[in-house]
């Protein structure tokens, strides 16, 4: 029986295009790989993937729909849920880019556990779960509000894309007012009553908050089972019910012929003239070299300008797509501060998925806040160690540590994102320290600018008002960032970034960049979405050959 | 102490003084274990449960209470330095203790870090070893041969003074050497399941998950157990004007 078959006969509306949640096994949650095909390295295939996150695992899932021969090439192991992954905060730290890297910069940004991934699935697997759709204006900011820059494309070359991949997830919320007002496929989730307080406290003090938009089924979905409210959403969904590529994606992606390579870490792409022609890997300590008819490196805004550049050969001294300067610029983070209120009765914030309510009434720019663009609103769920750091942060310990900590189930937490703007200067390097394979590591140095440091200010005293109307008996706070995007925009032209519209890297016919570096702008809102979307209207645009990968070099037209 | 958890005067930012009160007033652990043996949930044992965890996150809490591993990266002089320094920061003035340095450095043995260093900091277990040089040479400078040597009042001073950054640290950037090992040593105190009895965690809860969400005791699971705290009701009651 077809998926959609077997979906209408359980009683579940699944998408067309992808039979991932019924290919699962009912009572295992390991991605089913017997069968999965295997390609020779010396066989070219028409398209080598690097990293198994959300941009390389759709993109690879909807070219192997279109016959596309494909083999994603991911640096850590391919998770079996039920042996690999732990219900607990610290046995987690698996899922992490944790190799070495250095931070620098005035406001250095400290990697890993909050925005790095390792594995089949990517940081994906240990994302809080929130799926907002960016806005219409984060495609133009340069244009509408004189900061950051345009996109090449726009908000409607990405809206189908959007809602297929809210179905694909599937996405549960309230009905979206915010953006492009949008339904989600499954109804919202049932609130705990830590996020009730966020959301009583909002209304009183005049902001609207929405439940969602969250990737977690709320009703029967395939093989996928009902969230059980255990709160791990942070530390990889072992039961299947939260969203990742991992589950979404790759069960059909494998059906259809595409060969998931874990361990198998990537070292450089091969250049010959203006063409790629596979890509070098190292598995169980031995170099190996994938031909491919085209290469998509989908490592993120660290790993994909890093291996960029530790491609440099003669022609590309200064790394692949980089003879303009540009790779691994403009990487950005989220201001992601977090404020927490006590409540006289327990509320657990350590039930129910973190990713509840949320509120994007100060996504767009308001002249009247004195600063350029905004921020959004979510609940957060902490577990023991994240709050412990939250009471550290508000210059807590010995005694009053374990106090604060003594009283954790009476504490809400609501944290902000608010968009840092794109600057030249952010940007990754190489350090002069090497990894255990020998190969340098990525250096990421980070400053805020003034409005930077004004959003994310007035955010916080938002914040503290909602509290304020809730009636919070206390108040603790933390500043951090979360997320990650740009590094290898895309643009118009090759002096300013190092992409095209169609994710083509300049001046090379068929090697292409298909995760959350090629974002210009990043919006108030998570880029898991947006990733998973870009992957599919390009994986939509390659099938369909209005992208071809034999062309000559991509060149930015007048 | 508060005489309710309903009101919030036990918290330290809502004290006159802004210190926290001594955990006398705390209730004594009577079912399982905490550190120290005092908490919030006296009844409350969250191994209890083991038996219904999935088998491979039951092995590692059940590891994590039992196994404590023999140093390996720190000598015998900066594990003298840093458990004391541990004890003050984490509060930990009696037994049982949760074994935190032992944890530390059984991470760094087995090399596992946290994925980033800053550009002027050296890898996080020598940053341990520096700050355990560094606390050493500020208690010499008090007139004690080591940190760990100090009264209890003068090891908080300089904790105190490490906190806020106003310790010569000689090359070291001090401000960031404390978050390197605060946030370890935060990251090993609250995997110990003893601070999940302390604080009333739910724990790993897979495969049984949660059926109740509400606040209050409304949303207590029958495996929870209720807060309490230290009052004689003989006492008690009377002191308080009820009667």
């Amino acid at each position: 029986m077809s998926g959609r078959l077997a979906g209408i006969a359980k009683g579940a509306v699944l998408p067309e295009d992808n039979d991932s949640a019924v290919l699962l096994d009912v009572h295992l949650r390991a991605v089913p790989t017997e069968g999965m095909a295997r390609y020779g390295d010396d066989d070219e295939v028409d398209l080598v993937v690097v990293g198994a996150g959300a941009g390389g695992s759709v993109l690879a899932q909807r070219l192997a729909r279109a016959g596309w021969r494909v083999v994603i090439l991911e640096s850590g192991p391919f998770w079996d849920p039920d042996r690999d992954w732990v219900s607990d905060e610290a046995g987690q730290d698996k899922l992490y880019w944790t190799a070495p890297r250095v931070i620098g910069g005035e406001d250095p940004v400290e990697l890993g556990k909050n925005n790095s991934g390792h594995g089949v699935g990517g940081s994906m697997v240990h994302y809080a779960g929130y799926t907002p759709r960016f806005h219409p204006s984060d495609f133009e900011t340069l244009t509408r509000d004189g900061v950051g820059a345009d996109w090449p494309i726009a908000y409607a070359d990405l809206k189908a894309h959007y809602e297929t991949v809210e179905r694909e997830l599937p996405v549960a919320g309230q009905d979206w007012p915010w953006g492009d007002p949008h339904a989600y496929p499954h109804a919202a989730h049932p609130l705990s009553g830590a996020a009730e307080r966020a959301r009583e406290g909002a209304r009183r003090a005049g902001i609207e908050m929405r439940v969602g938009p969250v990737g977690i089924p709320n009703g029967v979905f395939g093989n996928r089972p009902h969230c059980i409210y255990r709160g791990f959403c942070l530390q990889g969904c072992k039961v299947n019910a939260k969203a990742s590529p991992l589950i979404t994606h790759l069960p059909d992606a494998i059906a259809h012929g595409v060969e998931v390579r874990a361990d198998s870490h990537a070292t450089r792409v091969e250049v010959e003239g203006h063409r790629v022609t596979g890509v070098t890997y190292l598995r169980d300590g031995v170099e190996r070299r994938q031909r491919g008819a085209a290469v998509a490196v989908c490592g993120y805004s660290i790993e994909t300008p890093r291996l960029l550049l530790l491609s440099a050969t003669g022609g590309w001294e200064a790394g692949l797509g980089n003879r303009h300067d540009q790779l691994g610029r403009y990487l950005m983070v989220q201001g992601a501060p977090q404020v927490a209120a006590r409540f006289p009765e327990p509320l657990r914030q350590w039930k129910a998925p973190p990713p509840e309510i949320s509120s994007e009434q100060f996504y767009e720019t308001d002249a009247a806040r004195g600063f350029a663009r905004g921020f959004s609103i979510q609940t957060v769920g902490p577990l023991p160690i994240a709050w412990a750091e939250h009471v550290l942060a508000d210059g807590h310990w010995g005694q009053g540590l374990r106090e604060y900590m003594r009283d954790y189930n009476h504490w809400t937490t609501l944290g902000l994102l608010c968009e840092l703007l794109p600057q030249a200067r952010n940007r990754v390097t190489l350090a002069d320290e090497e990894d255990d394979h020998g190969l340098r590591v990525a250096r990421l140095d980070y400053s805020q600018c003034d409005n930077d440091r004004a959003s994310i200010a007035f955010g916080k005293r938002v914040l503290a008002d909602i509290w304020e109307a809730a009636d919070a008996q206390d108040i603790l706070s933390i500043d951090r960032y979360a997320h990650l995007v740009g590094g290898a925009r895309m643009g118009f032209r090759p002096e300013h970034s190092v992409v095209d519209r169609d994710h083509r890297v300049w001046g090379l016919a068929n090697l292409f960049v298909c995760d959350g570096s090629v974002m210009p702008t990043q919006g108030s809102a998570n880029p898991a979405l947006t990733i998973m979307a870009l992957a599919s209207r390009l994986g939509h645009r390659l099938a369909g050959r209005r992208v071809t990968r034999s062309a000559e070099p991509a060149q930015a037209t007048a | 102490m508060a005489r309710s958890f309903r009101e919030a005067g036990h918290l330290p930012k809502q004290r006159p003084d802004g210190r926290p009160a001594a955990p006398e007033g705390l209730p004594r652990q009577r079912a399982g274990r905490t550190p120290q043996m005092h908490g919030r949930y006296p009844d409350y044992d969250v191994l209890a449960e083991a038996r219904h965890w999935d088998p491979v996150t039951r092995d590692l809490l059940e590891s994590r209470v039992r196994d404590v591993p023999a140093l390996r990266v720190f000598d015998a002089g900066q594990a003298a330095c840093l458990h004391a320094f541990l004890d003050v920061v984490l509060a930990q003035d009696a037994e049982p203790r949760i074994p935190v340095l032992e944890m530390v450095d059984a991470e760094f043995a087995a090399g596992r870090l946290d994925g980033y260093r800053y550009v002027d900091m050296p890898p996080d277990p020598v940053t341990w070893q520096q700050v355990a040089a560094l606390l050493d040479r500020t208690a010499r400078g008090r007139g004690a041969p080591g940190f760990a040597a100090l009264g209890p009042e003068a090891q908080e001073a300089v904790v105190a003074a490490f906190a806020t950054g106003d310790l010569d640290g000689e090359g070291l950037d001090v401000s960031r050497a404390w978050s390197v090992v605060m946030r370890g040593a935060l990251g090993a105190f609250y995997s110990h399941p003893w601070a999940f009895n302390e604080i009333g965690f739910g724990g790993p809860a897979y495969p049984r998950g949660y059926m109740r969400l509400q606040p209050g005791a409304d949303g207590r699971e029958p495996r929870e157990r209720p807060e309490a705290f230290e009052e004689d009701p003989v006492t008690d009651v009377p002191r308080r004007g009820l009667r």
